[in-house]
């Protein structure tokens, strides 16, 4: 996870820059606790660059021969190098590096010639198109289910779901995508076995099963931890006053119930997001997915290095700012998070 | 001995755990002495690829004729012993980094190191394996190697924040007022306190691991042919999913297993811990 | 018109610990609650007085208990038996309770101020000024300063004496007829205490409400309570005026006064009571307190059970020696 709690010293560095900018907001305490954070997700997010850069350098092996081949000629590596900007000493690279990230350029392929960025901008919106109904549908399964057995705290219930979300959790995904297609794609001809067709609702038929494969999994992930959220809100003391108080269902239900349940799953699922990003890798190359996972494969194999630096970069920054979006929210709904 | 057996299966969680245990003891032994059991090599060509299984090969063959039984077994060092690495090292380490930085005074230096660790935990494992497999080469050794320099920060996380809090618990307080010999004597609190947050992490983290071996050896980044491991049978397997299903099908129930075994064994200690 | 707001007979409580084993945890206890009555219940933990409020508050099923014999009458509802239209009738608006303070109290994801608004608005609707009208004079009642301010905060923003004030608003909202307040005190500072009881008294004079307050400490009931029913082992043991604690007819309430830590000298001794009470499943036949009786004889253990009876208009004792002990009340 990416936030940190109680990190005293984010938040006097952002008081130290603040002293600087006294006029600017009204200093609520909620105020000022996002700006830490911000400054911190800002941080981190520094970090991820540097780390990134620092990856594809520090690993024995040149870029540039590895790209080449192991029989290209001497010359041709040294142009390539200087291409990449790599005959350069570490720290004017570094600087070049930053320079360019600052101008939005991360870079160009090696293989096609086309900038990073114009790759992401292809290729993502299908990775998050069906990574984000993944989600929405197991957050949509996940509620009623860990809501109905949480609150009916039926230890036999409780013990088999969770026993059966645990397996679903144990298994690989790409043997449950195999499982799936031998038995949808194979067996019968519900879905294509691979391929991908763009525009709707073509592509329905070729993304309902990577979405039905990626729901199972998350909503055994997700309920798990809203069942245990909720088993824990139903022993707090509130919830028998406010029984007591003989508040109406749907109230009961939302503010009794739900809303002290769901913080944990909402910093879960910004945590998730993170996860599934890298799942969605092995589920684009199964599926033959034009989508950002399966991009960041072929570069690899390619050792077009470019590309992966840039990709692992618009990972790495997605994960620290969804983590830190999640924590918002999870705070918004619920005071008792640490923000 | 029996007995022993029972009475620990009765107490919460217990049954998860040694059903558990057994499952993973059982597949770990019978990988380990595969050369014992089976007559045939993982790669030794038999006869026609991709037959179907018979009493013979109870896995059939894979396209190449090898036994897949005897691949499958094969593959048990690969897969749970290189994930034993890919566990303990970056627990080692993480756990030692955490329990230092939870000492360190300088509250800059611990942002600075906060944020870089909280940096590298912002990559999915399987992302950064990938990249770094780009560089390195694939080879189960590599992925050892990108997983002990990337997993620690996750471990040092969880140590340090665990380490900070006993830190501050009033019994460390008192050691400390007592003049105890140095840090020594702390260590025998803090560390037992903090190692067995960080072990059950490693637990999970065990399931995680094999994933992400299995994984790469599936996308052809990890494990190389004619190397007998789980991700790269299925891969291999998959496109004969049609005709020959058990090349694929056989290594995934083999990996299910090895994780389910695990999982089992984190869901009874959990059980146990909320038991208490 | 009867002055009986409550009365709770022989009550036995059972709780299903796991799908064969059952415990009781309130064996016969008996009490009546009159209107405008400040009663104290004082006992051990364990002593089963949480349970006997929850089951007048009907909450005994979410932690898997329920009444296996005896009967409560509440304004002639029988809670034992009540419908959930009784139920609804009585939640919010003829009961109101009051948690202990310890155990967080407001809902912590909801603001005051809708909290305040739920309890307000329990019968009908009414329009939003009249709500905020009322909440505020609520708070008001309750003596928290800034009122306007509060309703707008979440509980994490108030100490714990202002969230007992505001859990004692949203249980007084409809102006009961009972508030039951199971330790509203525990945890919080003593001029807290003492600022939470004197608004509990109050309230009583004020509204003419009853008021059942659970206490594990004789001091703070007998300062503000007319009547006192001490619990024992899961049963009522004596009923006594808050006047006559001196002159109890019960050895344990008499060693529970002895024992309280402002009787002590300095360097003197702490008076306890020896033993522990006996715990759930295991209650021995007979008088409970026998172990750690001072007067305890063979006839106390072969009574059973000890019955509850009344000696005068306002005493009832569960001791069947306390004719012979204390001579009868004075």
């Amino acid at each position: 996870m990416v936030s940190i709690r109680g990190h005293p010293s984010s938040l006097q560095v952002a008081k130290l820059i603040k002293k600087r900018h006294m006029k600017l907001n009204p200093t609520s305490p909620l105020a000022r606790k996002i700006f830490g954070r911000t400054i911190r997700a800002f941080s981190i997010s520094f970090w991820v660059m540097v780390i990134a850069f620092a990856l594809m350098r520090v690993t024995p092996g040149d870029p540039a021969s590895a790209r080449l081949g192991a029989g290209a000629e001497e010359e041709a590596i040294e142009a390539l190098r200087e291409q990449l900007g790599l005959n350069v000493n570490p720290f004017q690279q570094f600087f070049n590096y930053l320079g360019d990230l600052s101008r939005g350029d991360l870079g160009t392929s090696l293989v096609s010639g086309i900038s990073v960025g114009e790759i992401i901008f292809n290729t993502f919106p299908l990775t998050l198109t069906y990574i984000a109904f993944s989600f929405l549908f197991a957050f949509l399964i996940s509620v009623p289910i860990g809501v109905l057995i949480g609150w009916s705290n039926k230890a036999s219930w409780v013990y088999s779901f969770r026993t059966f979300t645990s397996i679903v959790i144990a298994t690989p995904n790409f043997f449950i995508a195999m499982v799936a297609i031998l038995f949808f794609s194979v067996q019968r001809d519900w879905a294509p076995v691979f391929g991908y067709e763009p525009g709707f609702p073509g592509n329905m038929r070729y993304l309902w099963l990577p979405i039905a494969i990626n729901t199972l999994i998350l909503l055994s992930i997700i309920s798990r931890v809203l069942l245990a959220s909720v088993i824990d809100t139903r022993s707090e003391e509130f919830v028998e006053t406010g029984i007591i108080r003989g508040v109406s269902r749907i109230r009961f239900f939302w503010f009794y119930i739900l809303k002290p349940s769901l913080a944990p799953t909402i910093v879960l699922m910004s945590y998730m997001m993170g996860t599934m990003l890298g799942a969605t890798v092995i589920l684009e190359t199964i599926f033959s997915l034009p989508g950002i996972g399966r991009e960041l494969v072929s570069a690899v194999l390619a050792s077009d290095y470019p590309v992966v630096q840039g990709t692992l970069i618009f990972f790495g920054v997605i994960t620290v700012f969804l983590s830190f979006f999640g924590d918002l929210f999870a705070y918004l709904l619920d005071r008792r998070v640490k923000l | 001995m029996i007995k022993q057996i029972r009475e620990y299966a009765a107490l919460p969680g217990g049954f998860g755990i040694i059903v558990g245990v057994s499952m993973f003891l059982s597949i770990s032994i019978l990988g380990f002495a595969r050369p014992l059991l089976i007559p045939y090599a993982p790669d030794e060509l038999i006869g026609d690829g991709l037959a179907a299984p018979s009493w013979d090969h109870p896995f059939g063959l894979d396209q190449l004729g090898r036994d897949v039984l005897s691949r499958t077994l094969a593959a048990v060092p690969a897969d749970i012993g290189v994930a034993f690495l890919g566990v303990s090292i970056p627990l080692f380490i993480g756990t030692v980094i955490g329990i230092l930085l939870a000492f360190a005074k300088n509250r800059v230096f611990l942002s600075l190191v906060g944020s870089i660790i909280d940096g590298i935990n912002a990559f999915p494992l399987l992302i950064i394996a990938i990249a770094m497999v780009t560089f390195l080469g694939p080879g189960l050794f590599n992925v050892v190697i990108v997983l002990a320099l990337m997993n620690w920060a996750r471990y040092a996380r969880i140590s340090r924040t665990r380490a900070t809090i006993v830190l501050r618990e009033n019994y460390v307080e008192a050691a400390r007022l007592m003049g105890y010999p140095r840090r020594r004597i702390i260590f025998k609190h803090v560390t037992p306190n903090v190692s067995s947050e960080t072990l059950a992490y490693a637990l999970s983290d065990f399931i995680l691991v094999i994933v992400i071996i299995s994984g790469l050896s599936f996308l052809g980044l990890g494990a190389r042919p004619p190397a007998a491991e789980w991700g790269s049978m299925i891969a291999d397997g998959r496109v004969f999913l049609g005709e020959a299903w058990w090349i694929t099908v056989f290594p995934g129930i083999a990996l299910c297993w090895s994780a389910i075994s695990i999982s089992l064994i984190v869901e009874g200690l959990s059980r146990r811990d909320r038991a208490n | 018109m009867t002055k009986v707001l409550a009365e709770i007979r022989d009550l036995r409580i059972d709780v299903r610990v796991t799908r064969r084993l059952r415990l009781r945890i309130v064996d016969t206890a008996s009490l009546v609650i009159n209107k405008g009555q400040l009663l104290g219940l004082i006992g051990e933990s364990g002593s089963g007085k949480t349970m006997l409020c929850r089951a007048l508050v009907g909450t005994l099923n979410r932690r898997g208990a329920y009444i296996q014999s005896g009967s409560i009458d509440f304004e002639g509802i029988d809670l034992v038996n009540a419908s959930k239209k009784d139920w609804r009738s009585i939640r919010g608006h003829k009961i109101g309770y009051i948690p202990q303070s310890a155990l967080a109290g407001p809902n912590p994801v909801m603001r005051i101020g809708a909290q305040l608004a739920e309890a307000v608005t329990q019968r009908g609707r009414k329009s939003k000024d009249e709500v905020r009208r009322r909440s505020l004079e609520l708070l008001e009642l309750v003596q928290i300063r800034r009122p306007e301010v509060v309703l707008k905060q979440y509980p994490y923003e108030l100490s714990g004496g202002m969230k007992q004030r505001v859990m004692i608003a949203c249980a007084i909202a409809q102006n009961p007829k009972l508030i039951v307040a199971d330790e509203p005190t525990t945890g919080l500072d003593v001029t807290v205490q003492a600022e939470i009881m004197e608004l509990l008294s109050k309230i009583r004079k004020e509204f003419d409400t009853s008021i059942i307050l659970v206490s594990h400490d004789l001091q703070l009931i007998n300062s503000i309570c007319d009547d006192i029913v001490v619990m024992h082992a899961g049963a009522t043991i004596e009923k006594l005026p808050s006047s006559k604690v001196t002159s109890a007819l019960h050895p344990y309430t008499h060693a529970l006064y002895d024992s309280r830590i402002d009787l002590v000298e300095p360097r003197g001794k702490l008076r306890t009571i020896k033993g522990q009470p006996p715990s759930v499943g295991k209650w021995p036949t007979g008088c409970r307190f026998a172990d750690r009786c001072d007067f305890v004889k063979d006839v106390c253990r072969s009574t059973d059970p000890a019955p509850f009876m009344q000696v005068d208009d306002s005493q009832w004792s569960a001791c069947i020696r306390h004719k012979e002990i204390y001579g009868g009340a004075k």
